[in-house]
């Protein structure tokens, strides 16, 4: 793949006005020996150029399986896209064949992982990884390649460039190590870039740090991030929407300032309240009730009825849809008015 | 890598000292009259008494007996044999062939082992995949004596393709058949070793990293998972190596190849453990030696060892 | 016939990241010890390989136990004009080269095969789980002397070992009587695989030392006596269990070919080796003599090695 063609393939979609990447009532399920797991039962979002969508919600939901729909990573077998369509400029990735969806991961759509020292090879130095990213998909030489790859390791700030570039994973901190993930997966000036926790396996200074990084290597690119995470003070700083999921689904889609100031859905409320306040300092946190739901067999109707405070009949035997709140905003739950007005 | 180099070196030291001490220790301290039995069907004649009890210091305490034998051993002293061959001439014919013949069957160690390996971890559950589950069961549990002397008397006597013993020139594709009993138990072994690296590490995180980078398929496998996999299996081979020399000694006597394991096997019969001692010594100075060069390959080929 | 060996590596072994010898279930904790056990039995009796492999092992130990319900021809009986007579009439597998029958020859030799791997493995597990668990529990300088005097005997490969020990031993070597024989394969056998029994016993010692559970038993002032006894020992018991099902199978190869070479069991012990090795040089006129032995030695090592692997499977969460 030579630059001037990919060039010439991006002026062709920058014809397309809709949103940068769509997802459209995707579902995943896993086929395993204990039964089917419904990882994503209908997630839809979607993510513009210079934009940064949050995505969030308890471990199990979802959230790093819907990523990996996206980049046509998902283990298969056992895991299986059954339904749904992501469209990226317009085009449907699930139609594409191996070979162009393979030209479109990592150049056009790159993803971030939470563990970097298992997610960078332990036997490869990281120049040797970070240079394979041009070798490969640009067929730089070897010595472009690794001049390419200082670069860029100069470029998330990681101090003497020039000499690291010949060491391997495990002798860099942790900070550093997902600094050399996020340098791969901008190498290439993807148009959407996805951080699947990027910072849950790192001390609370380096999480800032690395979350000011990506903010800013966002602003400077202009490209769509997707952020994934189970920590709503992680997000608050940097995304500008929040979608919230539960159970294989989205549950609320709002603007952070939104969410923050009036949750319409009992979900984000109780995560809003679960987090520790200095002003409610001494006062018991009010966490969500209840175990996160069993993937093998999804509750009937809405999927947190069983830890819901507002549940009714309804909630049992009927599945909300994505109730319009606001232009915007959405929430999946019978009774949003009644959350929203904090009755 | 140096310090990881010395630190195994000093670490080998006490390990040969005490392998040789233990093998001294068996030959020569045990109760009972040490040459009774030893010198084939006769017993020993007074002469050759004299000249061991010189040689091994047999009057002298233990200790003084085990520097000597280690002092023998460390200037290539070997012994003779009851009828006055020297121990480090046989080695020396016989040794050419025994490393033609393991060479043979590492070759089928890497080609089928590695090869079925890797292709049944990549597609698990499939027919293939099911197919050597069986075969390397049964390779696991079938003494190799026993494969020998099948293969010997199908492809030998049964339906002739190959003469049932090898020349005393043991060209290379005398050896083919002798080389694939020699490595079937640990063709066996390496397939399971292999397959279940590649099953495991197919899951790996890194492994995926390298898919969401846009890598070839044949990259991600080739560059990426096929270099961690195969660390244990290397591993293996090397720490295996003692097996197949002793899968040597019953190889080279069904084959009658003239090898330092067939002369074992002679020496076997002939109730000769003059040359018995001294040649199973050195085999396993051997194996300890290339023990520690695996050692050194392995943290060649993984970089967290050599950083420790 | 070597692999209880091989497969958990060498002398100076593979090193692991860990620098711990790998065990295949060295961080199964004492709370999940329960559901462990009724997992695996779960997982097991849903593996034909297990009732079959099973199924072998009960009747070749009866075999053993009570050789003349199946058959009842004096093994020792031997009529020279019967020499290599073919398989048919009354003796269903033939007469060896000394006109004795084969059947009642192989029969009586799944005695001599179970006892020797049976006993070795009793010796070895003994012998390794002691030392592991000591070495493990101890640590500092006892666990260094005890794991490196393990690495010594490891530095002895099976077969080579074998050779030097029995050819040189001199209660072996000048005319010994059959039990005499048998005892020495079975310790030679047991000397040379304790090590690995204690490796793995050592490691699992190891990861449940630092468990929380038994960090607090000690705080609460249990004895040496009793957190070995009560939440050391039956952590290691799985992964042991494991290693000695395998064990009886390896030990019975490595008997066969001991016996093949000619330095393990002999006349008079009926063993399946010995039969083979004394009727290696007459396969051109009659193969019955050294088939039905072969036959009955490979299905037996199969059977405890088949065994080992579905308890192995069972036994390992990872592998499942
Ligand atoms: N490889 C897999 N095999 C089987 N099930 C899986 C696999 N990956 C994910 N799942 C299922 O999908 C669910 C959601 O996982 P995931 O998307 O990783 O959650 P999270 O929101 O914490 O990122 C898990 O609870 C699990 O049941
Ligand atoms: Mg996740």
């Amino acid at each position: 793949m030579t630059v001037p063609r990919a060039d010439a393939e991006r002026r062709a979609e920058s014809g397309f006005s809709g949103p940068l990447l769509q997802v459209d009532d995707l579902h995943v399920e896993f086929r395993t020996r204990d039964g089917v797991a419904h990882a994503v039962n209908g997630v839809s979002y979607s993510v513009d150029a210079g934009e940064t969508l949050a995505v969030l919600g308890e471990s199990g939901s979802g959230k790093s399986v819907s990523a990996q729909a996206i980049m046509g990573i998902i283990d298969s077998p056992p895991g299986f896209v059954t339904r749904g369509a992501i469209r990226f400029r317009g085009s449907d990735l699930l139609t594409l064949s191996d070979e162009q969806r393979r030209r479109i991961r990592g150049r056009r759509i790159a993803m971030i992982f939470q563990d970097a020292l298992s997610a960078l090879n332990p036997v490869y130095t990281v120049g040797f990884q970070l240079a394979e990213m041009f070798r490969v998909h640009e067929g730089l030489s070897r010595g472009a390649a690794k001049r390419r790859a200082i670069e860029l390791m100069d470029r998330v700030r990681i101090p003497a460039a020039r000499q690291r570039v010949h060491d391997y994973p495990h002798q860099f901190s942790g900070g550093m190590r997902q600094r050399i993930m996020i340098a791969m997966a901008i190498a290439l000036g993807p148009d959407v870039l996805i951080a699947d926790e990027p910072t849950t396996a790192l001390d609370v200074t380096v999480q800032a740090q690395i979350m000011e990084l990506l903010a800013e290597l966002q602003r400077e690119s202009e490209m769509g991030l997707i952020l994934i995470t189970h920590d709503l003070g992680v997000v608050a700083d940097v995304a500008d929407r929040i979608a919230v999921m539960y159970a294989g689904r989205i549950v609320e889609e709002a603007s952070v300032h939104d969410l923050y100031a009036r949750p319409a859905h009992p979900y984000s409320k109780g995560l809003l309240e679960s987090i520790p306040r200095v002003d409610l300092k001494g006062s018991e946190l009010a966490a969500i009730k209840g175990q996160p739901p069993n993937l093998l067999r999804v509750p009937s109707g809405c999927a947190f009825h069983p830890r819901c405070p507002y549940r009714r009949e309804v909630c049992v035997t009927k599945e909300p849809p994505l109730f319009d709140v606001a232009p915007g905003r959405g929430s999946a739950c019978h009774f949003w008015e009644e959350v929203l007005d904090g009755r | 890598m140096g310090r990881y180099t010395v630190r195994r070196l000093l670490q080998l030291i006490p390990v040969v000292l005490g392998t040789t001490f233990i093998i001294h220790f068996l030959v020569w301290q045990l109760p009972g009259d040490p040459f009774a039995g030893r010198c084939g069907d006769r017993p020993c004649a007074p002469a050759f008494v004299a000249m061991m009890t010189e040689k091994y210091q047999l009057d002298e305490p233990w200790i003084f007996q085990y520097l000597t034998f280690l002092k023998n051993l460390l200037v290539g002293d070997f012994g003779e044999s009851f009828n006055g061959v020297p121990v480090a001439q046989i080695l020396a014919d016989t040794w050419p062939v025994t490393i033609r013949l393991a060479l043979v069957g590492i070759a089928f160690e890497i080609i089928i082992g590695i090869g079925a390996g890797v292709l049944t971890g990549m597609r698990r559950g499939g027919f293939l995949d099911n197919l050597s589950l069986v075969t390397t069961l049964f390779f696991l549990a079938i003494p190799v004596f026993v494969i020998g002397f099948t293969l010997q008397y199908l492809l030998g006597v049964q339906f002739p393709i190959i003469r049932p013993t090898v020349t005393p020139e043991a060209r290379w594709d005398e050896l083919i058949v002798p080389g694939f009993v020699l490595a079937s138990l640990q063709m066996a072994i390496v397939v399971r070793l292999a397959r279940s690296t590649i099953v495991e590490n197919l899951r790996s995180d890194y492994v995926r990293t390298a898919t969401a980078k846009g890598l070839p398929r044949m990259r991600v496998v080739g560059v990426h998972l096929l270099r961690n996999s195969l660390i244990p299996v290397v591993t293996f081979l090397g720490t295996d190596l003692g097996n197949l020399m002793g899968g040597a000694v019953v190889t080279e006597g069904i084959f009658n190849i003239n090898g330092v394991g067939g002369q074992l096997f002679r020496a076997i019969h002939l109730h000769d453990s003059t040359i018995i001692v001294p040649m199973v010594t050195v085999l396993v100075l051997v194996y300890l030696s290339v023990n520690l060069l695996v050692d050194l390959l392995y943290a060649v080929l993984d970089p967290r060892i050599r950083y420790d | 016939m070597t692999e209880g060996r091989s497969l958990t590596g060498g002398p100076t072994g593979p090193p692991t990241a860990a620098g711990e010898a790998p065990t295949p279930l060295g961080d199964a904790a004492g709370g999940e010890i329960r559901t462990l056990w009724s997992d695996a039995w779960y997982d097991l009796r849903h593996k034909p390989l297990f009732w079959i492999s099973s199924l072998l092992v009960v009747v070749l130990i009866t075999m053993a136990a009570m050789p003349t319900l199946f058959t009842d021809i004096n093994p020792e009986h031997a009529v020279l004009a019967n020499s290599l007579e073919p398989p048919g009439g009354s003796a269903w597998f033939g007469y060896d080269l000394q006109g004795r029958d084969v059947y009642a020859r192989t029969i009586y030799g799944a005695r001599t095969s179970i006892l020797v791997g049976v006993l070795a493995m009793l010796v070895t597990t003994t012998v390794g789980l002691t030392v592991g668990i000591m070495a493990g529990y101890l640590g500092g300088w006892p666990d260094g002397v005890m794991s490196r005097i393990g690495d010594m005997f490891l530095g002895l490969p099976y077969v080579l070992g074998g050779i030097v020990i029995l050819s040189s031993v001199a209660g072996v070597r000048s005319n010994p009587s059959e039990a005499a024989i048998m005892a020495a394969v079975i310790l030679v056998l047991a000397v040379l695989a304790w090590p690995v029994t204690a490796r793995v016993a050592r490691s699992s010692v190891l990861s449940v030392r630092a468990a929380d559970y038994v960090v607090a038993a000690r705080a609460l002032g249990a004895g040496p006596r009793r957190l070995i006894l009560r939440h050391i020992l039956p952590n290691t018991v799985a992964p042991v269990i494991v290693i000695a099902t395998l064990n009886v199978g390896a030990f019975i190869g490595a008997e066969a070919t001991l016996s093949f070479l000619g330095i393990g069991l002999r006349s008079p012990v009926i063993s399946w080796g010995v039969a083979i090795a004394d009727h290696q040089d007459y396969v051109r006129n009659a193969l019955h003599p050294m088939l039905f032995p072969a036959l009955f030695l490979c299905v037996t090592v199969l059977a405890f090695v088949m065994l080992g692997e579905a308890i192995r499977e069972a036994l390992d969460p990872k592998l499942r």
